[in-house]
């Protein structure tokens, strides 16, 4: 009954909560107002010719977009933490591995799935298989589910060995930097004892995401699965409320504030929105700032009156 | 022997919660001992907060009763609510969420401050250190896991005054450089993080710095410049310096001002009129030499390039962009130039861009580009070897780190300074240091504060310069620190030359970049650099 449960129910509603959590906060970035320009050079995009305000006459020129150069810094950045490995590579060497297990750990899940179809689909996804499709799901799923155990086991113990006895990481380090690492320890290590001791071709959890994916889930065959998957779903469950949702932050981070170049327009929808704010009134207390005005008025109306500071 | 400090002892009772160890502080080349830091008088002491590290920006009153403790502690939380509202802070409400949000505490931003390599790497100095007991603040009050779990949700920090006012004082131990940013993996911006602090203190609980903010923009936007300069003494300056110009070059130009319908309406840095008044002359000769459609504002507002309320302050930033471009529209310019100030050239071409609406959104343009093209276009001929003497050139942030203007200088300087006279200082472009005059630091003179600016905020970029002369420090040979920008050549005068001495010991001169133009024009003269007189 309860591995019934964890590998089907408490799943569903890991993964749904996941996304509803994940989307909810996209969301509430993308409809936050547009902010006030605060780029960061050099700004990829702009390729080699480097910032538009080295021109005279910029506002005139057509802006310069290098998408290779932005693709580049993009994947050397996402992939390699190319920030980290130049400016702080004693915390990359856990860093990377880590992230490397995440990287390989979400392919795993998608080819766990594209096995569980080909499955439905009638085609075995083992060594054997007489479909070539197949049996190549089979060995990336193998090299992909175990390359990311035992990544991530490594990176998040380098990390927290790396907090416990580093003095600088260690002064910064709250709890939950802690709570954190501890947890990848268990995700990762949970699915490597799993794969070792009980699923060493992952066919237990293949048919475990074949039955989600009918919407008819199994209990699970193996208390280690079992427990790999509960794990799993606490992680997800606890992932989207915590600060390693930062791959999210990182999008907007680097496209919506550091390389965000785009320049206000005449009669552009920037220009409406921008219009819009000026009308939202501050409520800020100082004695400088006005009561009651909106902040294009306080903008436009200089100081108040008595308004000298107190 | 430095201290050893946690985050949740931020509010403890000590007198001093990090004092900063002299001993600790890294010497500069030549430099036998470390600096003496005077005592507080205890006059003071009694009267004014020192707790954070021994100094004060602020000159924050000790509170004298509980009520004026709680009032310290329920300002900063209201505060730090109007933050996180669209309606407050919309301008910067999704940098501020996220940097608020997302630190991963790797501490990668730590090498990369100045503050806090140059302080002897003193805890309170890390540049992630301010958000840290911010977030810790912000998870205890306004989280439902930190009221429930405390210290297990990364919220174990309780507020008091000490705390509100030694955060005060830690956000302006940060010059805003945003090279901590620069190299964070995920882009959290700890300098972002100092300047919404520095926001809700000024904007909720009138908490600045006098000369940023009573000196600063109140007596900008009253008297129409930050310097206290009227209209009427503008154009008493500009009559000095036609005057300069004359005895320079042996020829009386008349500097246009208020001409209508001007291709460029040039903007300075009020502060060059009073005290670099060679600045403004050396932009006037070569405008004129070059034949622009140029033009001054004597209208308040219109002379004064700075705008300081982007070290601190929306509601103040937004009032004088919108001044200053109203200032320009009357006159009907073409376009905006803003002459060699780094925070003024972001302010007004950059972060006030997405302000400017309608009609406001009138083009604004860094001086550099168009000084370039003096050069490259041959409309002024110069001559390199009238500039036979070490140079080498700052990068200020603001134009360089936070605008991308790197090659137009370096292009200038290669056709005015003769081949082998110019040297980059180590981590020239973007990942510059700051001058240790960022973000106010120049102007701020209050109680000990100067003592910690020269000392601690200016002394990397005194190693980098030292570093670039490394070869040619022989004071028989003069050098010439081109910084141009006013705010960095306020820390070149105070920091490197009046505290360190870098002018007696080493023949260090400090200056712009359009001095150095005019000192090269091959029709000129005589040198318009004379180095005994100016520096």
């Amino acid at each position: 009954m309860i591995s019934w449960f964890i590998g089907g129910p408490l799943t569903y509603f890991a993964i749904a909560l996941f996304l509803f959590k994940t989307i909810a906060t996209v969301s509430k970035y993308l409809k936050m107002p547009r902010h006030l320009r605060w780029d960061l050079y050099p700004v990829p995009h702009q390729g080699q010719e480097g910032s538009k305000y080295q021109k005279v006459d910029f506002a005139g020129l057509k802006p310069h977009i290098s998408l290779y150069h932005e693709l580049k810094e993009m994947s050397q950045e996402m992939l390699f933490i190319k920030r980290a490995f130049i400016h702080n590579p004693k915390v990359w060497k856990g860093s990377f591995p880590l992230h490397m297990g995440l990287y390989l750990g979400t392919a795993w899940l998608v080819l766990l799935a594209a096995g569980a179809l080909l499955e439905i689909n009638g085609f075995q996804v083992t060594a054997a298989s007489g479909s070539t499709l197949a049996g190549v799901v089979y060995y990336i799923t193998l090299f992909t589910g175990i390359g990311s155990f035992v990544a991530g086991l490594w990176g998040s113990a380098v990390l927290l060995w790396l907090r416990t006895t580093d003095e600088d990481l260690h002064f910064i380090s709250d709890y939950v930097s802690y709570l954190n690492l501890g947890l990848m320890i268990l995700l990762f290590g949970m699915g490597l004892t799993a794969w070792g001791l009980a699923d060493p071709s992952f066919s237990i959890i293949r048919q475990q995401v074949t039955g989600l994916l009918l919407l008819n889930p199994l209990s699970v065959q193996s208390p280690l699965v079992t427990a790999a998957m509960l794990v799993f779903c606490v992680f997800l469950i606890y992932l989207p409320f915590s600060r390693m949702m930062h791959f999210v932050g990182k999008y907007f981070f680097y496209h919506n504030i550091m390389w965000d170049d785009e320049m206000m327009q005449r009669n552009s929808p920037m220009e409406q929105d921008i219009a819009a704010y000026l009308q939202y009134r501050p409520t800020w207390s100082a004695a400088h700032i006005g009561k009651g005005g909106t902040w294009g008025e306080q903008a436009a109306g200089g100081l108040p009156k008595d308004g000298e500071q107190k | 022997m430095k201290k050893t400090v946690r985050i949740r002892d931020f509010g403890s009772q000590d007198d001093v919660f990090s004092p900063i160890d002299s001993g600790s502080i890294p010497l500069l080349p030549g430099e036998e001992e470390g600096p003496r830091f005077r005592e507080i008088k205890p006059e003071l002491k009694e009267k004014y907060d020192f707790s954070l590290d021994g100094f004060s920006a602020l000159s924050l009153p000790i509170p004298k009763t509980e009520e004026e403790e709680a009032a310290i502690v329920n300002g900063f939380l209201r505060g730090l609510e109007k933050l996180f509202e669209k309606e407050n802070n919309w301008g910067f409400l999704l940098p501020t969420t996220l940097s608020n949000e997302y630190c991963m505490q790797c501490n990668t931003c730590n090498e990369a401050c100045p503050m806090y390599v140059e302080s002897g790497r003193q805890d309170i100095y890390r540049p992630n250190f301010r958000p840290e007991v911010l977030r810790r603040i912000i998870r205890r009050y306004f989280s439902l896991s930190g009221k429930l779990l405390g210290k297990w949700a990364g919220a174990d920090l309780d507020l008091n005054w000490r705390v509100v006012y030694r955060l005060a004082e830690l956000a302006y131990r940060c010059s805003l450089c945003r090279r901590c940013a620069s190299v964070c993996p995920i882009g959290v911006d700890n300098a972002l993080i100092s300047r919404e602090l520095r926001k809700v203190f000024s904007q909720e609980m009138g908490i600045a710095p006098d000369n940023v903010h009573k000196s600063g923009t109140i007596q900008h936007m009253k008297t129409g410049s930050s310097t206290g300069m009227t209209p009427l003494a503008f154009k008493d300056n500009i009559e000095f310096i036609e005057d300069i110009i004359e005895e320079k070059t042996g020829r009386r130009i008349t500097i246009p001002v208020d001409k209508k319908g001007a291709d460029i309406l040039l903007i300075h840095n009020a502060g060059e009129y009073m005290a670099w008044p060679e600045n403004p002359a050396a932009f006037a000769i070569l405008f004129e030499a070059a034949g622009l459609n140029w033009t001054l504002s004597s209208e308040a507002m219109g002379y004064e390039g700075v705008n300081y309320g982007v070290w601190y302050d929306d509601v103040q930033f937004s009032r004088i962009a919108l001044a200053q471009v109203q200032a320009a529209k009357r006159l009907a310019v073409r376009k905006i130039v803003v002459g060699e100030c780094g925070h003024a050239t972001k302010a007004l071409i950059t972060i006030a861009d997405r302000l400017l609406v309608g009609d406001m959104a009138i083009p604004r343009e860094p001086c550099l580009p168009l000084l370039e093209k003096l050069v490259t276009s041959g409309a002024i001929k110069f001559d390199p070897s009238k500039n036979n003497f070490p140079v080498t050139l700052h990068d200020p942030c603001n134009m360089v780190r936070l605008m991308g203007i790197l090659s137009p200088q370096r292009n200038i300087l290669k056709h005015i300074v003769p081949e082998g006279q110019f040297r980059e200082m180590p981590n020239a472009g973007t990942n510059n240091y700051c001058c240790g005059g960022g973000s106010g630091f120049a102007i701020m003179n209050s109680q000990n504060f100067p003592e910690w600016r020269n000392n601690v905020a200016s002394r990397m970029k005194a190693r980098q310069v030292l570093e670039a002369f490394k070869d040619v420090l022989d004071p028989a040979i003069p050098k010439y620190y081109c910084a141009p920008c006013s705010n960095c050549k306020g820390a070149a005068r105070d920091s490197l030359l009046g505290h360190f001495g870098f002018k007696d010991k080493y023949n260090i001169s400090y200056g712009g970049l359009v001095e150095l133009m005019v000192n090269a024009m091959s029709d000129s003269t005589q040198p318009f650099i004379s180095w005994e007189e100016e520096f």
